[in-house]
């Protein structure tokens, strides 16, 4: 048997160099495999996840599995999960895989949850929204957020709510779809003051984003959301920039990538108590690629500084500021374990702690968030064969 | 690469890599598994695993070839692909190999994007593991996902990698220069 095993597999190794593939023994069905895949994915909770923690300290996490997206809280730091409730009644194809992300933020008894309904066209999708009032129970019926109703690029929608309302932005094609002379793509806000119930008119952040990298966004000092994304700079150069909502763009990275390529890696902002930006991501630029950290206070740029193994494919990072300490998470694979590395500023000075392993795994993981509650600043890490894994990193 | 000639680094040092180990007989035997189940229920577009690139080649040894990493889901590798569908056209005796860094579910998808480029005649393979990172460490370490992604491999298989369109003149003349 296995010989006859091995023969069988050496003739796939040869037949792997003939361009015209002619298996006439073994007439293949064609999408089998495709099917038993897409059954796998319909099925089983999609890795990427949003997590947020309430007032209370409980931990609210939002997940898709097959074509809805759920809700559901834990009152001790994910070892334990309310029933999920639904939260789209009419089940939609819902992007849910590395920078494509389901969004949750809970304000007081409001649940706001958003996320990207993919359509059958390529690159094409709607960002969708649902809300709660009454504590994550029952949901409002979904709505598309972007007012351009046509099949073509509303995705990697990012959430900031506070108890005014609820900010979402997103990358858009509008502007240049079927224009071939438009560099890249959108970013596009909306905004709800009436906690969920309308959005205002669509409002267009920047012409020229980058396509398909997720946006960061944080509060500023007075509440106004800040949005971060990769940006397309001339003709190709994409680093990164970053805009309060209604104001010009600033320019927060000088790699010089230049490519014209999809390079699915976006970048992550915080934004301290003092108004500084703290921001991390990634770049393949050839004279230095990889993660680097950057701290912005006002017109004053601080050094790029870069951190992460390049050669365990660093990538993937978020910041936050907890207590005025800056923290930095990212994920690393070293051939066996997906991990997640954490590194934390010392003083002021630029210098840091040593890199440490905060959780690892064996199988497939999503990316790293790094969030707070009142009292302390969490990993939360979404993963494959262990679950979700909860770490307390500060205090 | 060091990327400290431009910046500094974040303290600490960063790990040494450490080395692949050689695949465990287990794994071997899965993927053997794995490849046999592809050739019987896909002949169109088979799964890349782990030693797939060995298998690609090994079968083209001493001979030049494009390797062109490319998704459904990447907004430039149309023009990528069309690119190299010309060049095919061009020159018969170009050997391209495409592989799909998406996931078996996309195969129909995958299947009738390549009939609309053009690149039927290609060798095709997606991604079959839950963890792409483990494939493109297996492809190459300092490959970070970015897509359309190129290896140009001359007859000796000495490779270079390029991220991006590239533009039809360098393929052209990497074509006449390599492809005999």
């Amino acid at each position: 048997m296995v010989s006859k095993l091995l023969t069988l597999f050496a003739a796939g190794l040869l037949s792997a160099g003939v361009a015209a593939h002619d298996h006439a023994a073994a007439k293949p069905v064609a999408g089998d495999y495709a099917k038993v895949w897409l059954q796998k994915q319909e099925s089983a909770p999609r890795l990427a996840i949003a997590a947020s923690f309430d007032e209370q300290g409980r931990l609210w996490r939002a997940r898709v599995v097959g074509r809805q997206i759920f809700v559901s809280h834990s009152t001790d730091a994910g070892r334990h999960f309310s029933p999920e409730i639904a939260v789209n009644r009419e089940n939609e194809l819902i992007s849910a895989d590395g920078e494509a992300r389901p969004q949750l933020a809970v304000v007081g008894q409001r649940v706001y949850v958003s996320w990207t309904q993919a359509l059958p066209q390529p690159f094409a999708g709607h960002v969708r929204f649902a809300v709660s009032e009454d504590g994550g129970q029952t949901f409002s019926e979904p709505v598309t957020v972007n007012d351009d109703a046509r099949p073509i690029t509303h995705r990697f929608n990012a959430m900031l709510a506070d108890p005014q309302g609820v900010t979402l932005a997103w990358i858009d094609k509008r502007d240049g779809s079927g224009n071939r002379d438009y560099t890249g793509a959108a970013i596009y806000t909306a905004r709800s003051s009436d906690g969920g119930k309308s959005f205002a008119a669509n409002q267009k952040l920047a012409d020229h984003s980058c396509e398909c990298c997720r946006l960061g966004i944080a509060a500023d000092g007075d509440g106004t959301p800040v949005v971060f994304w990769r940006h397309v700079f001339g003709k190709n150069i994409r680093d990164f920039a970053l805009a309060r909502v209604g104001e010009p763009l600033q320019r927060v990275s000088e790699d010089g990538w230049e490519i014209d390529a999809c390079p699915h890696h976006g970048g992550a902002l915080a934004i301290a108590g003092d108004g500084a930006r703290h921001i991390v991501w990634f770049t393949g630029a050839a004279n230095g690629p990889g993660l680097y950290y950057r701290r912005i206070a006002g017109a004053e740029m601080g050094q790029a500084q870069a951190f992460g193994n390049l050669d365990q494919q660093a990538g993937h990072p978020q910041v936050a500021v907890f207590k005025g300490q800056v923290h930095l998470v990212w994920r690393e694979y070293d051939g066996k374990h997906n991990q997640i590395r954490t590194q934390n500023a010392v003083d002021r000075k630029n210098r840091w702690s040593k890199p440490q392993t905060l959780a690892k795994t064996t199988g497939a993981a999503d990316d790293p968030l790094l969030i707070s509650d009142q009292k302390a600043l969490w990993l939360i890490w979404n993963t494959a064969n262990d679950g979700l894994q909860v770490r307390k990193l500060m205090p | 690469m060091n990327p400290a000639k431009r910046h500094s680094r974040v303290g600490g040092n960063p790990e040494k890599p450490r080395r692949c180990l050689p695949q465990a007989i287990a794994r071997l035997v899965a993927s053997v598994l794995v490849s046999l189940l592809a050739f019987a229920a896909q002949a169109e577009i088979r799964p890349f695993a782990v030693d797939s690139l060995k298998q690609i080649e090994t079968a083209r040894q001493g001979k030049a070839f494009i390797l062109g990493f490319w998704s459904a889901n990447c907004t430039h590798c149309p023009a990528e692909l069309r690119t190299l569908a010309e060049l095919a056209k061009r020159h018969p005796k170009l050997d391209i190999v495409l592989v799909a860094a998406d996931t078996p579910a996309e195969i129909p998808e995958l299947v009738r994007l390549a009939e609309e480029y053009g690149l039927t005649r290609q060798a095709q393979w997606v991604f079959a593991d839950a963890q792409p990172e483990r494939l493109r460490l297996a492809i190459d370490r300092r490959w970070y996902g970015e897509l359309p992604r190129t290896y140009l491999y001359d007859r000796q298989h000495r490779r270079e990698g390029r991220s991006g369109v590239i533009p039809a003149e360098a393929l052209e003349s990497w074509v006449v220069e390599h492809v005999k």
